[in-house]
């Protein structure tokens, strides 16, 4: 079985700036990944390479087996995009809107799509462009699932929205999913909207895949340990230190454990997914050289 | 896609469908007059070889009625520009505004979305050239019978040029918008760039398409048949092999009360002074509308297919 993504050593450079670096990573089917950076860590990078809006400049990115760029027929078939800012055309009526998506799209449900307008309870005569923000993002989305896509990209889908229509959105978006049989990517910078519907992560940092696997292994495997201050190096040799912070007396560390801690000196705290994904942001900001690109 | 396109082109092409029904309400009624006038004061006979006694008024009537309208169609010229500008439009904005995002990851390529978008764009731009051209080759019917076709300031409203200017400018606007993406500004350098190559062709190269034809004549045939409506590069007086030669003042006097002319050249003939002109004759006016047409033609394909290839491979 082909994962619905995976990308191998793929790398994006605009100008002289890498984008996205060596960035290898699988998508595994029915899952709901969230794809989490700051500002310019390569999210959208990463997604307009996985619909094909992009082409690599370095390695490789599959979508069910085929290349998005090359074989776009058999890829944008299978795939629902909802990009930033949720792009919409202004002057189409919300009705014009879902004509332009049975033309586009053989896979196309009207039925599906005007369940979820009229639900919304949006006319269909009001032009796109005269909508708030959240229902312009509920149309995109109602777009993109009426497609009956298999894999659902969404590329910063809340950003721009109020907490409510946030609310709203991510709601309806885990109605779709409990339906089954999607796999969806979503990306945010802010890791509280993606949490309740995620079930894997991928960090990414300066063009670079930190951690990419299932929450729920992630938050099993870190570990903050405290102690008295210390040199981490012995704990490095065993396990993946990802931060470490000392005061005077004290030492903590945030470990990726291989396994169990056997080390009396420490204390082992389970720590929540933010403070793990935070502690990847922040280590990589410090460490890296290299600015940050604006996605 | 063909829906897709014509929803997101219908703003320009109402706009173009509007200017072009705004030309016929101008010139349709003043054509009908025109035609009748024509018919009706027999300019027609006029214009054979033995002009009846009543012509030259009859002509010099007609000619002060129409020819400030006839000047006025020089302007119409933009019209072609304007509309090949504006149905670039709608593809520089789909990249201004970023909406190809949507369009592209519908479940059609993006070749096959480029070939939609620009298709519509360029049937709209023939089919508006075709009613211009229509609209003006029939308006000026009866004044092409009296000053022919070659007059410089209409040559480029009537015939096949028109479809190669629409489709220029529609060229210039749309590769110029997709590299700059920005629709209002491309719009604008696009019309200046179609007005400077249109206006060195015509001040420039048109004249060097064919090689002119020279001649050299007898004063007294002032206006034979070779030289009728044609494109008149210059013309002087000249001795019999056609060498520039100065008449020398009072040569034969002024002339007698009545009639003049015949008189003069007569004189002037007898002292051995001829007509030198070098033009373009009437009959080479389809020669001169054809390399024309396929001069924009072909560099009008060039520019869109710049524009598709640099949508298709830069644009994410």
């Amino acid at each position: 079985m082909t994962a619905p993504v995976h990308a191998d050593g793929l790398g994006k450079r605009y100008g002289s700036t890498w984008a996205l670096r060596d960035c290898t990573l699988e998508i595994p089917e029915g899952s709901v990944t969230a794809l989490v950076g700051a500002n310019g860590a390569g999210k959208t990078t990463l997604l307009q390479l996985v619909v094909g809006l992009s082409r690599p400049t370095d390695g490789s990115v599959m979508v069910f087996g085929a290349d998005p760029v090359g074989d776009p027929s058999t890829v944008l078939q299978r795939v629902g995009f909802v990009a930033q800012e949720h792009p919409l055309y202004r002057g189409f009526s919300v009705a014009d809107t879902l004509k332009l998506g049975r033309k586009l799209n053989p896979g196309w449900d009207d039925a599906i799509a005007h369940a979820r307008i009229e639900q919304l309870g949006l006319p269909f005569r009001r032009k796109v462009g005269k909508l708030s923000g959240g229902q312009q993002a509920q149309v995109a989305l109602t777009l993109a699932l009426a497609k009956r896509p298999d894999l659902l990209v969404l590329d910063e889908p809340v950003a721009s929205l109020d907490p409510l229509a946030r609310r709203e959105f991510m709601q309806s978006l885990m109605e779709a999913v409990s339906e089954g049989g999607l796999t969806v990517i979503l990306s945010s910078h802010i890791l509280a909207d993606l949490e309740r519907v995620c079930d894997h992560i991928v960090i990414l940092a300066n063009g670079r895949t930190q951690l990419a696997g299932p929450i729920d292994d992630v938050v099993e495997t870190h570990r903050l340990l405290t102690g008295p201050r210390a040199d981490a190096a012995a704990i490095a040799r065993m396990h993946h230190v990802v931060s470490e912070r000392h005061t005077e007396r004290q030492t903590s560390l945030l470990v990726r454990s291989n396994g169990h801690v056997y080390d009396a000196t420490w204390e082992l705290h389970e720590v929540d997914l933010e403070e793990i994904v935070l502690a990847y942001l922040v280590r990589d900001r410090s460490a890296s050289a290299e600015p940050a690109r604006s996605a | 896609m063909i829906w897709v396109a014509w929803r997101r082109q219908r703003t320009e092409t109402l706009v173009t469908a509007a200017l072009l029904a705004l030309l016929a309400a101008l010139l349709v009624p003043t054509g009908i007059e025109m035609a009748s006038a024509f018919d009706r004061d027999g300019i027609g006979a006029c214009l054979g070889a033995q002009p009846g006694q009543a012509c030259a008024s009859s002509l010099a009537s007609f000619n002060a009625r129409f020819d400030s309208l006839d000047s006025f169609i020089a302007w119409l010229t933009l019209i072609p520009g304007i509309v090949g500008v504006l149905l670039a439009a709608p593809l520089v904005l789909e990249l201004e505004q970023r909406t190809h995002r949507l369009a592209w990851t519908q479940s059609i390529s993006r070749a096959r979305w480029l070939a939609g978008k620009l298709g519509f764009a360029i049937a709209v731009a023939l089919a508006a050239s075709l009613v211009f051209t229509l609209l003006v080759t029939w308006w000026r019917a009866p004044i092409v019978r009296i000053d022919g076709r070659m007059d410089q300031s209409v040559f480029d409203s009537e015939g096949t040029v028109v479809f190669g200017y629409t489709l220029f400018a529609l060229g210039v606007a749309a590769a110029v918008g997709v590299v700059w993406r920005r629709a209002a500004a491309s719009l604008v350098v696009g019309l200046v760039g179609y007005f400077a190559v249109r206006v060195f062709v015509d001040t420039w190269l048109r004249q060097r398409f064919l090689s002119p034809v020279t001649s050299t004549f007898h004063l007294l045939d002032n206006g034979p048949d070779k030289l009728r409506h044609a494109w008149v590069f210059s013309q002087y007086p000249s001795d019999r092999a056609g060498h520039h030669t100065q008449i020398p003042l009072g040569l034969c006097g002024p002339p007698p009360a009545g009639g003049g002319k015949p008189v003069i050249g007569n004189c002037l003939a007898d002292h051995g002074v001829f007509m030198h002109a070098t033009y373009l004759p009437a009959s080479r006016f389809w020669a001169l509308q054809g390399i024309e047409t396929a001069l924009f033609g072909a560099v009008a394909i060039l520019l869109l297919a710049f524009a598709a290839w640099w949508t298709y491979r830069r644009a994410d």
